[in-house]
């Protein structure tokens, strides 16, 4: 073993294998590429290389398993819960240069991509041949392909299309043991055994670097119209999905609350219709033949009746519809300047309404200060729910407080055999509350799948399973 | 006063249209179709003048077949009284057009004609200039503010290096800029409320107009490709490169 190279040792070797400029040891470069959006801690890693082949993947991982030094992958570093901070001297190893598409199968209908391409260049790569990658979401133009291969990331059309695993038919990974998996291999029918691709999906890093995938496509959508709903009542989410399920193809349900609304109206954008209400919907739905639209209306017509829904408009245009998904979408980013505490959490989307009442019990009883601000992907049973700081509170006592609220809220996602983390993964954030919803034995066995794919624990440490090993 | 405006149903602006494999023509199957969004300017302006209790009646016309009666619904449930479509499956000019609006305006006698500029998908922008010859109205184009008082239109236009103002006498024709307004989405109340307003339908026919084309479309073909950059290594070479290869300097 050489775990005594000195750093300067270390970067040299890196440098060796990657060229000379494509290594960054420069704090702002170091603080950039070690951190996502969570910037929950201050990152500080030794350095950050850019490889340009899998086989320069390979001999980093390999040296900084010989060095005894620990390797943090990064992606778009779009993340939120602390999966790519790199915080104690490891080497970043950043997928930006490896960002072609490398391969197009018109039969298959795949492609097949290095780890750094970013989503939206996939999405219209798709596009330009006259298919669709569905995965889509907020961060879409800054994430990459094997980010969110390695988080499973989900979005905003997930009811439809499913999470970034339903569209992974071959992943090449380098394991933290150095070595290179092909797995899968575009294959749509393969019944040999356990199917490693998929422990590699929402594996976060802690297994390996994904270096390339084969990703599916499909067809183009029909045309589709987006709808914005004003609901009465809480109650009457489930009620509006219900109908609207029944009488529309949906590709999206989202939901928010008005202290959301008013978040993003403050943001800049303009409320669809003057009505205020407690929560709104919003709606994708195929708009590709009269009948279909008429669906549509006649549903709304009937959630007016049955006094759910108040009010209501539908996009005519892209234009509309782009500029009613941004009251949606924009909702993270109007919030991050008050500094919201961030939970993800998912419960079958039946028990929706339930968890939403309880949860707000909770925190009206026990803290009557804070103000939840509620939005998330209601159709897959998914909830960002968001605390915002009350203004004599410290950051770190709010934190603190936050922790404390938090016990109680995951006991009601355990009651509810929900999960602390439905769609940004585990990374740092919820380590601890992975406990709530992961049996010991089933912790267990993923700390074993852990050490057969990276023998010498140099990979992504301390994410999902809570034990940082000293550096 | 009566306020008409036209409305014309083309290929959404955020859809990347694709000519047909032919040549033929621009592909819209499966592609989703809208309001042009200087018409839905038009339709905003006009349902604003209502509104502010300036006008009494908005008439929303579209020219086509079956299909544009979706975007005359549109402009009902955005607030316009009541509908006419011309049904006709012929590919129209904009003369055509001009001539079909000119004969509509000799049944209705509107006060005011408000217009997109022009079309996404043609830009021809000719149809309101042609329409405020034929029917001998004053016409303002292009604006980006409109103000009816004491049977004139002030309207002012987006001209190269700055605004114009002009006071037309009612009635006018006057098409719409980007910044005149921003159109409201179509509530859903209102599309139901629509539901049940009147829609006549026309034919050129009736109108006593010739529509047929005088021109023949050729061929539609995709710009073409533009080739890969590169980063040059220098100050130095861009320069050689700017002089000797793409020689824009000297």
């Amino acid at each position: 073993m050489g775990a005594e190279l000195t750093d300067l040792d270390f970067i040299r070797r890196v440098r060796g294998i990657c060229g000379q400029k494509n290594v960054l040891t420069g704090t702002a470069d170091l603080e950039f590429f070690g951190s996502d959006r969570t910037r929950l801690a201050t990152p500080a890693p030794l350095a950050v290389a850019f490889p340009g082949t899998t086989e320069q993947v390979v001999d980093l991982v390999r040296l900084a398993a010989s060095a005894g030094r620990s390797v943090v992958p990064s992606g778009g570093r779009t993340g939120l819960s602390g999966g790519a901070m790199a915080l104690r001297g490891e080497l970043v190893i950043a997928m930006d240069r490896m960002n072609t598409i490398k391969a197009f199968d018109a039969i298959n209908q795949s492609v097949v991509c290095q780890a750094g391409v970013v989503t939206a260049q996939l999405q219209a790569y798709a596009r330009d041949r006259g298919l669709f990658y569905p995965v889509d979401f907020a961060a879409s133009g800054s994430s990459q392909i094997g980010g969110n291969i390695a988080t499973n990331a989900g979005g905003i059309r997930v009811i439809r299309y499913g999470m970034t695993r339903q569209w992974v038919s071959g992943v090449k990974l380098v394991t933290g043991g150095g070595d290179v998996l092909d797995l899968n291999r575009g294959l749509t029918k393969n019944n040999t055994g356990y199917d490693l691709r998929h422990l590699v999906v929402g594996s976060e890093g802690t297994l390996g670097i994904v270096v390339e995938a084969t990703m599916q496509l499909t067809t183009s959508p029909p045309p589709s119209s987006v709808v914005c709903l004003a609901l009465a009542k809480l109650d009457a989410v489930m009620e509006v999905s219900r109908a609207f399920k029944a009488s529309s193809s949906l590709s999206a349900f989202e939901f928010f609350s008005e202290a959301a609304m008013k978040a993003v109206v403050a943001s800049g954008e303009t409320r669809p219709f003057d009505t205020i209400a407690p929560f709104y919907v919003l709606l994708e739905l195929d708009a590709d033949t009269e009948s279909r639209v008429d669906a549509a209306f006649n549903c709304f017509e009937r959630c007016v009746r049955e006094a759910w829904v108040m009010d209501g408009v539908i996009s005519q245009s892209g234009e509309q519809a782009a500029r009613l998904w941004r009251l949606r979408e924009g909702i993270s980013e109007a919030l991050a300047p008050l500094q919201p505490y961030k939970n993800d959490l998912s419960v079958t989307p039946s028990q929706v309404p339930v968890f939403l009442a309880e949860v707000e019990e909770v925190c009206r009883s026990h803290y009557p200060d804070f103000s939840l601000v509620w939005y998330g992907h209601i159709g897959d049973g998914n909830l960002h729910l968001n605390v915002l700081k009350p203004e004599q509170l410290t950051a770190a006592a709010f934190h603190e407080r936050c922790n404390e609220a938090n016990e109680k809220i995951y006991q009601i996602v355990q009651s509810l055999g929900g999960s602390v983390s439905a769609e940004h993964g585990v990374g740092l954030l919820k380590r601890g509350a992975l406990a709530r919803t992961s049996t010991p034995p089933e912790l267990a066995i993923l700390r074993h799948i852990k050490s057969a794919f990276d023998p010498s624990g140099i990979m992504n440490p301390g994410k999902i399973m809570p034990t940082i090993p000293d550096s | 006063m009566k306020v008409l405006v036209a409305v014309k149903r083309v290929a959404d602006a955020n859809v990347k249209v694709r000519a047909k494999a032919d040549g033929t023509d621009v592909d819209l199957n499966n592609v989703k179709m809208a309001i042009n969004p200087f018409c839905e300017i038009a339709v905003e302006e006009a349902v604003r003048l209502k509104e502010s209790g300036v006008a009494e009646e908005v008439v929303a016309v579209s020219i086509g077949d079956k299909s544009c009666q979706e975007q005359i619904r549109t402009s009902l449930a955005l607030g316009a009284d009541r509908g006419i479509q011309v049904e006709t499956d012929a590919n129209l000019q904009p003369l055509a057009i001009a001539k079909l609006l000119k004969a509509v305006i000799d049944r209705e006698s509107p006060d005011l004609i408000i217009l997109g500029k022009q079309s996404i998908d043609s830009d021809n922008n000719q149809t309101g200039q042609m329409l405020a010859a034929l029917a001998g109205l004053a016409q303002g184009t292009f604006a980006s503010e409109v103000v009816l008082e004491d049977g004139h239109a002030r309207v002012t236009r987006e001209v190269d290096g700055g605004l114009q103002t002009l006071n037309l006498k009612l009635p006018a024709v006057v098409t719409t800029d980007l910044r005149l307004n921003e159109p409201r989405y179509a509530s859903l109340p209102n599309i139901m409320k629509a539901k049940k307003k009147p829609m006549d339908v026309l034919t050129p026919e009736e109108l006593g107009v010739d529509v047929a084309s005088k021109l023949t479309m050729v061929k539609v073909e995709p710009p073409a490709e533009r080739s890969a950059g590169i980063i040059v290594e220098s100050v130095e070479q861009l320069v050689d490169k700017l002089k000797n290869e793409a020689k824009v300097i000297s």
